[in-house]
């Protein structure tokens, strides 16, 4: 029995969304019967991979540019620096969150502890270990992966409101176990005067910190994009469409969805080491619920069509929120009233409204050349 | 277990997660939806009225009045403008509605603070009663009240549900909202119905428990106390209209005994154990309904 009814449906994709169903049969066949390797009928995975990503990669172009952009704008000032540090660990933490949210319909709100878990992680290896810091970017990634196994595996009967609820109540009870246990996880002081990130001598400078951090977003929605249209993103979406097809085709549903789960969680464990890493300080309020919330507004603001919606998503909401003087203490407000507002009347988000003007562009100058040809013929 | 001080305390959280529990019983039945602003309802209650009389200097019961209408009127807009035209464009997906209620949650929260301000006001006492001593135990001029205003709102609500044409309207939307709207029962009158006494319900239980809460109310108490409520929804079941109660009141004895016995700390673990264990064994709640088949 499934706790919260039937599966729920998803925010629309809406722009930029393969035609899920029809790829159905095809998608779950092929990770299903043969593990993932092709399946007779179906385009092979070389046919696939060479026409499917189109989108992903013209995304990726401009997605980059951006992110050079966002360097420009911020130069070596130092505020700006700190606000491209917090974009950037925003757009992990909703990136990590889109993965089983907008692919398999699947909202946790663990996604505080799963940053913690990144923080924390480097900063215990260092403390107790002397380890240096990069070595818990690697190590906190699958720790994190495996708590959300955990949890999934525990939670796999429940969805909806109770998925949510049970979620938020875990990421409450790991701030109550790093605030209580001094001896693992320092108590309410949690590690202060943590060093920089040095790699065998070399230390990156602020400026070069903000460059890695932007790259490092960059890839990260990159493969995510590439990864919805993957084969296992077109069997995942299809399997939130219409998960009793996808199981009656020899695909376990709610094993998917723990992997869902957990590559989320190990993206998110990386925002919490780039965070940490930057603020050389993790304490139990670095990583609140309140991060939770916002990370799960992103991409509704940026657009749930591409994985870069979240990035666009958390780029409006840190300047809306720390860096909009004209709105004060109300930029939180904003935010929330604003999500509302796009639910009820702009559910395609800021990048999906951005892809139907190109879309209308492309259209009208085709239909321009085309009366000019027909004029010259 | 023996200690009386901490059974008073029990009944006052008991009562509190049982009315938070039954706004959303009462929600739930009308529209097959978990409002998880009815945490934030309460909380805005409790501090709204708390800001008017000791900020602004009006008199208490026009307070509660202003805030209780104000709560009813939220609860309508939340239905109106949030819930169903984003039901409706999501076609009935569950999603869309719980990160527009989310929105709703977190707005309401920040709403609160700009205007009531972002430090906790103490709650404010209706009808108090004398401070009076039972079994050892000091009962607290707050706690009668709350006491009497819980058992009367589940009699009220069952009464209704039972006993009055709208009330079993609810039950028969409940059952089916496609059969009920087939049948021409006015579905969307009905989910409104019960939006509006699920945020009079939840209001009434921030309104009468802000007095007896430690530290007074502030404006991120909502979150908090949403999930309590839905916990204790969870435990209790909806089988019946009392079930919110049990789970209230099973949710505050494993709330007030285990941090005694255990440390203050292992609440939080408790409360996700319990949701833990309720999901994964008992998800129906400990009160089900009984279907003859």
């Amino acid at each position: 029995m499934t706790v919260g009814g039937a599966p729920s449906a998803p925010i629309s994709e809406g722009t930029g969304a393969q035609p899920v169903a029809a790829g159905a049969a095809g998608a779950a066949g092929a990770t299903g019967a043969t593990g993932g390797k092709g399946v007779a009928g179906s385009p092979s995975s070389r046919h696939r991979w060479r026409y499917l990503p189109h989108q992903a990669n013209a995304s990726g172009i401009v997605g980059l540019a951006g992110g050079v952009v966002a360097l420009l704008w911020t130069g070596s000032d130092g505020y700006r620096q700190s606000l491209l540090i917090l974009g950037c660990m925003y757009s992990l933490v909703a990136i990590g969150m889109y993965v089983p949210f907008v692919l398999t319909g699947t909202l946790s709100m663990a996604y505080s502890a799963y940053a913690a878990i990144g923080g924390y992680t480097i900063a215990i290896l260092f403390e107790k270990a002397g380890w240096p810091l990069w070595v818990g970017w690697f190590v906190a990634p699958f720790i994190a992966a495996v708590v959300a196994v955990v949890l999934g595996v525990v939670t796999r009967r429940v969805s909806g409101f109770y998925l949510v609820a049970v979620t938020l109540l875990f990421a409450e009870a790991f701030s109550t176990f790093v605030q209580s246990n001094t001896t693992l996880a320092g108590g309410a002081r949690g590690f202060p005067g943590l060093p920089t990130l040095t790699f065998f001598g070399w230390s990156p400078t602020v400026v070069q910190f903000g460059i890695a951090a932007v790259a490092l977003v960059c890839v990260v929605a990159y493969l995510v994009d590439r990864l919805r249209q993957s084969p296992w993103g077109i069997l995942v979406r299809t399997m939130r469409e219409v998960p009793h097809a996808v199981e009656a085709s020899g695909v376990r549903v709610s094993w998917m969805r723990v992997v869902a789960l957990a590559v989320g969680a190990m993206i998110g464990s990386l925002a919490g080491s780039l965070f940490v890493s930057s603020v050389h300080a993790v304490n139990p309020l670095t990583f609140t619920l309140n991060l939770v919330f916002i990370a799960v507004f992103m991409p509704v603001v940026g657009g749930v069509g591409t994985a870069w919606g979240c990035v666009v998503g958390a780029a409006v909401i840190t300047e809306l929120t720390l860096n909009f003087s004209a709105v004060g203490q109300g930029g939180l407000l904003i935010v929330s009233i604003g999500v509302l507002v796009i639910l009820l009347v702009a559910p395609r988000g800021i990048v999906g409204y951005i892809d139907v003007a190109r879309k209308w562009v492309t259209r009208t100058v085709q239909q321009l050349a085309t009366k000019r040809t027909t004029r010259h013929d | 277990m023996g200690n009386p001080q901490l059974w008073i305390s029990v009944f006052i959280d008991g009562a509190f997660y049982g009315m938070i529990a039954l706004a959303y019983y009462v929600t739930l039945i009308g529209s097959q939806f978990f409002n998880f602003a009815i945490g934030p309802y309460a909380m805005a209650t409790g501090l709204g009225a708390a800001w008017l009389v000791v900020d602004k200097g009006w008199s208490l019961w026009s307070a509660v009045l202003v805030v209780l209408v104000g709560i009813v009127v939220l609860g309508a807009i939340t239905e109106l403008a949030v819930v169903r035209p984003v039901q409706q464009r999501a076609t009935g997906g569950e999603l869309p509605a719980l990160v527009a209620v989310a929105a709703l949650l977190f707005a309401i929260q920040q709403l609160a603070g700009e205007i009531f301000g972002f430090t906790p006001l103490p709650g404010q006492l209706i009808f108090p009663t004398s401070t009076f001593t039972l079994s050892s135990a000091t009962v607290q001029a707050s706690v009668v009240p709350l006491l009497v205003v819980a058992a009367a709102a589940f009699l009220l609500v069952g009464g209704w549900i039972r006993l009055t044409a709208t009330g079993r309207t609810l039950r028969a939307v409940g059952d089916s909202n496609s059969a009920a709207r087939l049948l021409g029962f006015p579905v969307n009158r009905i989910r409104l119905i019960a939006f509006m006494i699920g945020a009079l319900i939840a209001g009434l239980a921030g309104l009468f428990f802000a007095p007896s809460s430690g530290n007074g109310v502030n404006f991120m108490s909502g979150l908090n106390w949403a999930l309590e409520g839905f916990l204790a929804l969870v435990i209790g079941g909806t089988g019946a209209v009392w079930a919110p109660l049990v789970g209230g009141f099973v949710l505050a004895a494993a709330g007030i005994f285990v941090p005694y016995y255990f440390g203050g700390n292992s609440v939080s673990y408790v409360l996700l154990g319990l949701a833990v264990v309720f999901f994964a064994f008992r998800p129906e709640g400990v009160f089900a309904r009984r279907v003859r088949t």
